[in-house]
């Protein structure tokens, strides 16, 4: 019925040669995306190591002057004070106490130094590591990872998003690697189970997939076969429903993580890491405080930092840790100076993001910024430096390239250096 | 209280951090303000204005006039972190103080003095005066001589919070204060022996961000908030009645209004319910003085913030007055607890008459651009003929009421 | 010309209007736009594009797809099987074209246009309370469409903002923006003059030639205006837009130099890269209360700056407002804007087709923004009859060298999918009443959760399975009925053979005859002996879930 045009590795399932059921994955036709191709050598030894990612994602841009750049003091110090830290000589704001008891698994830079300062370019930025660019959909870093580090035919999509922000999904990687959203809660989307008999839903699956044929052979449009790859994952997503109820783990764990939904989400980015998923965004929103930054901060840092903190003990006690980079950020910082509604605005000359697990170096600032907080002083981090510091963190080469029409694209921007002084 | 044709009579420069607090001390010449590095000064203002400065009277403009300005007599030293309200007996003996740095302070302004320091209280105009200037004259003006004035150290801290303390009232007997903490926790104080006669915590998510006390000492309001640990994730708002000496729940407020609140709920709709009642936090709350009424002020930052007033006994809400674009930021009643008197987030001070809403009268002018700077705190003398407002500008601003 | 006159006499207009083009319009008006019919002009604009870009010109679409095509375009639904037979049957040569004109006339024509501007206006998620019930809007907007109301007069009466929101509509759109001006200054000048100004919110522009004294300009016009709360009517809240005779918008410069204590400016109306607003001026002691109260209609201001600025947007010698519009229904049929998004005309942001643009923009004039015109023109050009299949990936091909692909709107997938199954017939056979809910059968709010989003009218269409876990586990199961009257009790019970049965499901959900292999593979699927009727509804399943239903081919 369908024919494989592609070469090797790319579609044989693994799951279905074990079962041996369908002869191929999920019942469609696999394509090559276009004229795209990557270097296969890469892909074959990342997967070998099973590495896995977590991104907090911390919508709106948190403060680095409420969170990891404490400018006690200074004009531009705002109104919390520090605490010290299990890092002798570090000290963050105090409303993370959690988070300081674990500065050791953590490597925070100080020195990031950015380029876009609104929202939907910030988000883009920090997503994908490039600036928008008409004419190119850049993939977020879900997208990459997925690519890389995923398994081929998974029942579990590879890139799931737990109430996050960023709109970009797969870009030119192809719809096998946009992202899977769950609610704000951490439940799955509503009719997110069959009722049918196996039986009837199989023929009805066949049908369909020749109707599906029959069209794509005269439809040629992206959108079509992005709505097709979608159909295949939809149906995978049946045998994995149990990953998905937490509720029991919850009780056990709440404590732990902290009762909120974030620590919420952040309980069940753990179980779709253990599980296999190889990159789970978790977004908390907002921390966009143009008014009242320190009330605002007041209310997301605590739950926020706890959950934090439990995921990288829970991690670590499961032995996942080693073998997952856990990444914080937001898509911009704040300014250092506090606006008449005693908020701060977007700023991204200076500000702060930080890495744990899979490859990273804990207990560690690295870069500084000037005493106000209002330039980098050395070691400044950029974008794309920052990319690039997570794929060779994860085992993936950052100049791995992509072509879209005749240009390559690289995963993290040409010219990206990586920051050594954080990895092991 | 009488107000007829108000008069701006003092601009009290308090430069540095923003003004966050402001009290009388006895009678409309003797006040004392807070900012939000913790430092709180004192002045004594003679009667009659003095002599215009000559730089206001190179002034060609009278809308760039200012009214005049007179250094502190005295800086109340012990404070780490920003004052969240000042609070002062009738006849200023006593002024009690609350901060982020966790503690409450009480003072007898007059004590012996504890030292001398020298104070800048125009460090921007001193900036803005140099900024077309250079070299030796900068100099001068930048490092001019401040004011030499007396310090003094607190009478007694009371240490009991673990968190900011962002609430305080003094009861009208004065024989009690009540302080509530950024982590819910509300004590009430016996101000004589300065001991905790209770304390209760409100829901554990929450921060109390206004308590007021009955004019009999023995019910205390507190109103909780906090803002949402996600947007989805929104504890609920809280504003109660409580028995000072037990510290048991007496009258839920808010429930009365919404009678389907779910206080454990914390999803987007269950905070739909309440969120237009209270906006960013009913962070100003008051007892009229003869009782019978309780205001709350919304705060911001929101639309427009208005203040609530209920029937103190059975909790219904009777009317909502006023009204400040971006939100409230402190309420008071007149003594006759005719008028409620607030503060906001448009640089104004709006008097409005309790008993059907009517505002009668405003202190104070716009300023700024889309947003506007906060008057921070208000309060009205002992005689009713004062009024003082703390601007986040760096000022102190006290109106006579009548002229 | 008479354009060129009414830019010298006219004191409302800006003397100095700064765009790309202005030339170009009048001279491309003079030599192209007499003589030939605008899909000529369309055509020969397009064409030209191709050859330059060395691209082969493709054929045309099949009567199936067009029919399906401009049905969903023009009346946001699907040709019911009647229908669709008449049209395919149909042997005159002009039958495009009468096709065209029957749905220009048909009422659901207006009810469409309406939805979709509703959309541009309004979005899914509208900021302001009492926004999302705003029935009185959406009928008042559907009678202009319905009375072929000019474009440039219902603007007109939107800005205005006349009467409320209930008995009149039109100021709902204000309600939006309540207490805000700088909100609604973007607003209006994103969809009515196709402008971007919020970066000049906080900061110039850095390569726009938009200032913050631009965006403050033009802020001043709407910062007067009041959100008065007048009451509940047919249980809808009743909203008046009122002016203030006083308020200004106030400034102090760039948001990262704002300091506390900075006494603000008051920013007088200027007409965006225009010249200021004459106002008359009010006597010295004027006073006014500061909110209008409620429960009241407001007095009309002394001066109206929100009628001025009414004025000088929603009219033929605006360069924005005329391109803007032409631009905008173009992208609207065509799939992209020829600027592309259509709400960013800027000088970084360069038409695809300069010429073909300026003539767009002129036969708007000429036309006096008759809308129904306009489009009827552009669906009658053969840039937009091409074909749809085809092995181009692009689903908005830049230069139109094949029709856009884009996926159906939740309004027309259940407007459609009910047309196929025949909801309406089973309806009227049960004797039960017409449901007052547009959203019947399925709900709102599954609908908007699955298919709400994105729907910006162009397609962009980002592939999640989500919506298929709807499709898949049940959620249109309400639509599988067998109920009497429906397309599946007609198919399983009739007497037809197999062929007939089958060429009858595709004509229904596809609007076309299947190929012979289809026809071949559904009759075997669907004349096996076990579970006949179950596989009845998995056929009808897989035709209303399948990819050419998805999208508009």
């Amino acid at each position: 019925m369908h024919t494989m045009e592609c070469p090797t590795h790319e579609h044989v399932s693994r799951r279905a040669l074990l079962k041996n059921t369908l002869a191929t994955a999920g019942g469609g036709a696999l394509m090559n995306w276009g004229s795209l191709f990557n270097s296969k050598a890469t892909a074959a030894e990342v997967k070998k190591n099973q590495k896995r990612c977590i991104l907090l994602w911390m919508n709106g841009g948190a403060s680095q002057f409420e969170t990891f750049d404490m400018k006690i003091g200074r004009p531009t110090g705002g109104l919390f004070r520090e605490i010290s830290t299990n890092v002798p000589g570090t000290r963050v704001c105090e409303l993370m106490p959690t988070i300081a008891q674990n500065m050791d698994k953590l490597a925070v830079i100080r020195s990031m130094k950015t380029s876009q300062i609104d929202h939907p370019g910030g988000i883009h930025l920090m997503h994908t590591g490039y600036s928008q660019a008409s004419g190119i959909r850049f993939p977020e870093i879900g997208g990459v990872i997925a690519k890389y580090l995923g398994s081929e035919g998974s029942d579990l999509p590879n890139f799931i998003k737990i109430f996050s922000h960023g709109n970009t999904g797969a870009g030119f990687l192809g719809p096998k690697y946009q992202p899977f959203s769950l609610s704000p809660e951490g439940r799955l989307p509503s009719f997110s189970t069959s009722n049918l008999n196996p039986v009837n839903e199989s023929r009805r699956n066949a049908l369909r997939t020749f109707v599906e044929d029959s069209y794509a052979s005269g439809h040629k449009a992206e959108t079509a076969r992005m709505h097709r790859e979608a159909y295949d994952a939809s149906r995978r997503l049946q045998n994995v429903q149990g990953v998905f109820k937490i509720d029991g783990e919850w009780d056990k764990y709440r404590d732990l993580y902290g009762d909120s939904a974030f620590g919420r989400r952040c309980l069940m980015a753990r179980r779709l890491i253990e599980e296999g998923v190889p990159f789970v965004e978790v977004g908390q929103s907002s921390y966009d405080s143009h008014a009242d930054n320190f009330v605002w901060h007041r209310g997301l840092l605590p739950p926020m930092e706890r959950a934090w903190a439990g995921l990288m003990i829970d991690l670590e006690q499961r032995g996942l840790l080693e073998n997952t980079l856990v990444v914080w950020m937001g898509e911009i910082g704040r300014t250092p100076n506090v606006n008449n509604r005693s908020g701060r605005d977007h700023y991204v000359r200076s500000w702060s993001t930080a890495l744990a697990g899979c490859g990273v170096k804990g207990g560690l600032v690295y870069g500084e910024s000037d005493e106000n907080g209002v330039d980098v002083k050395d070691n400044p981090v950029s974008e794309g430096d920052f990319f690039a510091t997570i794929y060779k963190a994860l085992g993936i080469d950052p100049e791995t390239e992509h072509y879209t029409g005749v240009r390559p694209i690289p995963i993290a921007p040409f010219g990206s250096k990586v920051v050594n002084d954080v990895l092991l | 209280m009488k107000i007829n044709k108000p008069i701006h009579t003092w601009q009290l420069k308090f430069e540095g951090e923003w003004p966050t607090s402001v009290a009388f001390l006895g009678n409309g010449n003797r006040i004392a303000a807070g900012n939000r590095s913790g430092q709180i000064f004192v002045w004594d203002l003679p009667d009659a204005p003095p002599e215009p400065t000559d730089d206001e009277k190179d002034k060609k403009n009278e809308k760039d006039k200012s009214p005049p300005n007179q250094p502190p007599s005295r800086r109340l030293d012990g404070h780490t972190n920003g004052i969240s309200h000042l609070r002062a007996s009738a006849d200023g003996k006593l002024l009690v103080s609350s901060s982020f740095d966790r503690t409450i302070r009480l003072w007898d302004v007059d004590a012996p003095a504890s030292g001398k320091a020298e104070v800048v209280l125009d460090a921007k105009e001193r900036t803005s005066k140099v900024r077309y200037k250079s070299g030796e004259e900068k100099d001068a003006i930048l490092n001019a001589p401040g004011h030499m004035i007396e310090t003094v150290a607190a009478t007694h801290t009371l240490e009991g919070h673990k968190d900011w303390v962002a609430s305080l009232a003094l009861g009208s007997d004065e024989k009690r204060i009540i302080s509530g903490d950024n982590s819910s926790l509300v004590i009430a104080w016996d101000v004589e022996t300065r001991k905790e006669i209770s304390r209760w915590s409100g829901h554990q998510w929450n921060g109390v961000v206004a308590a007021a006390l009955s004019p009999d000492g023995q019910t205390a309001l507190v109103s909780e908030y906090r803002y949402k640990r996600d947007d989805f994730d929104i504890p609920a708002a809280a504003l109660k009645l409580w028995n000072v000496s037990d510290g048991k729940e007496r009258l839920d407020l808010l429930k009365l209004q919404f009678p389907k609140l779910d206080v454990t709920a914390s999803t987007y709709g269950s905070a739909q319910m309440w969120r237009k009642f209270v906006k960013g936090g009913l962070l100003a709350a008051e007892f009229s003085p003869d009782g019978k009424l309780i205001a709350v002020g919304q705060g911001g930052e929101t639309d427009t913030g208005k203040v609530h007033l209920f029937d103190s006994e059975s909790g219904k809400l009777l009317r909502t007055v006023s009204g400040h674009r971006y939100g409230v930021c402190d309420v008071k009643f007149s003594a006759d607890s005719k008028y409620i008197l607030s503060s906001g987030r448009d640089t104004m001070v709006r008097i409005c008459q309790c008993a059907d809403g009517k505002e009668i009268a405003t202190l104070g002018k716009e300023r700024g651009g889309q947003f506007k700077d906060w008057l921070h705190a208000i309060a009205i003398s002992p005689d009713q003929k004062t009024a003082a407002a703390a601007d986040i500008a760096g000022m102190i601003h006290v109106w006579q009421l009548q002229s | 010309m008479s354009s060129s006159k009414n830019l010298s006499t006219s004191k409302l207009v800006p003397q100095k209007i700064l765009l790309v083009g202005v030339v170009a319009i009048f001279l491309s008006a003079n030599l192209s736009f007499s003589e030939d019919r605008l899909r000529d002009v369309i055509d020969g604009h397009v064409e030209s594009a191709w050859k330059t870009n060395k691209l082969p010109p493709l054929a045309q679409s099949s009567d199936g797809e067009f029919a399906r095509r401009v049905y969903l375009d023009l009346l946001g639904v699907i040709p019911n099987y009647a229908e669709i037979v008449a049209f395919l049957d149909d042997k005159s040569d002009d039958k495009r074209e009468k096709l065209v004109d029957k749905l220009l006339n048909d009422p659901r024509f207006a009810g469409h246009q309406a939805e979709v501007w509703d959309q541009v206006l309004f979005g899914r998620n509208p900021p302001g309370y009492g926004t999302d019930k705003r029935s009185g809007f959406q009928t008042w907007l559907r009678e202009r469409f319905k009375e072929n109301t000019p474009y440039d007069q219902w603007v007109k009466s939107i800005l205005r903002a006349e009467g409320n929101t209930v008995d009149d509509g039109a100021p709902m759109f204000f309600v939006q923006y309540k207490n805000k001006p700088e909100d609604a200054t973007e607003a209006v000048t994103q969809k009515f003059l196709g402008v971007q100004l919020q970066c000049a919110r906080c900061h110039d522009h850095p390569f726009e030639p938009w200032t913050q004294l631009d965006f403050y300009g033009t802020a001043a016009f709407l910062a007067r205006l009041q959100v008065v709360e007048a009451g509940k009517k047919n249980k809808l809240p009743m909203y008046v837009i009122g002016e203030k005779n006083l308020g200004d918008v106030l400034f102090t410069g760039p948001v990262t130099e704002q300091e506390v204590g900075k006494k603000g400016e008051a920013v007088k109306p200027k007409f965006l890269q225009g010249d200021p607003l004459e106002e008359p001026e009010l006597p010295k002691d004027f006073k006014e209360d500061r909110n209008f109260p409620n429960g009241k209609v407001p007095p009309k201001p002394k001066f109206s700056r929100k009628d001025q600025l009414a004025e000088w947007i929603a009219r033929a010698d605006n360069p924005y407002f005329s391109r803007a519009v032409a631009n905008r229904i173009w992208a609207q049929f065509m799939g992209r804007g020829i600027v592309h998004p259509v709400d960013n005309m800027s000088e970084s942001n360069e038409p695809s087709h300069p010429e073909l643009l300026d003539a767009l923009a002129a036969a708007m004039i000429e036309h006096k923004f008759d809308l129904k015109w306009y489009i009827r023109e552009l669906v009658n050009s053969q840039s937009y009859q091409l074909v749809g299949s085809g092995e181009l990936e692009d689903a908005l091909p830049k230069w139109f060298e094949r029709a856009r692909t884009r996926p159906l709107s939740a309004e027309e997938l259940l407007d459609s999918w009910n047309v196929a199954v025949g909801y309406e017939a089973i309806q009227k056979a049960s004797g039960a009443k017409p449901s007052e809910d547009r959203y019947a059968p399925l709900g709102s709010g599954y609908l908007m959760q699955f298919f709400g989003k994105p729907n910006n009218g162009v397609g962009d269409f980002q592939g999640g399975l989500h919506e298929h876990l709807y499709l898949n586990n049940g959620g249109i199961a309400r639509l599988l009925s067998s109920a009497k009257g429906g397309l599946y009790d007609s198919l399983v019970n009739s007497e037809a053979p197999w062929e007939e049965r089958v060429d009858k499901l595709y004509l229904s959900l596809l609007s076309r005859r299947p190929t012979t292999e289809e026809r071949e593979t559904f009759v075997a699927f669907l004349s096996d002996e076990k579970d006949p009727r179950t596989r009845v509804g998995e056929a009808i399943w897989v035709l209303m879930t399948c990819s050419e239903f998805r999208f508009n081919h």
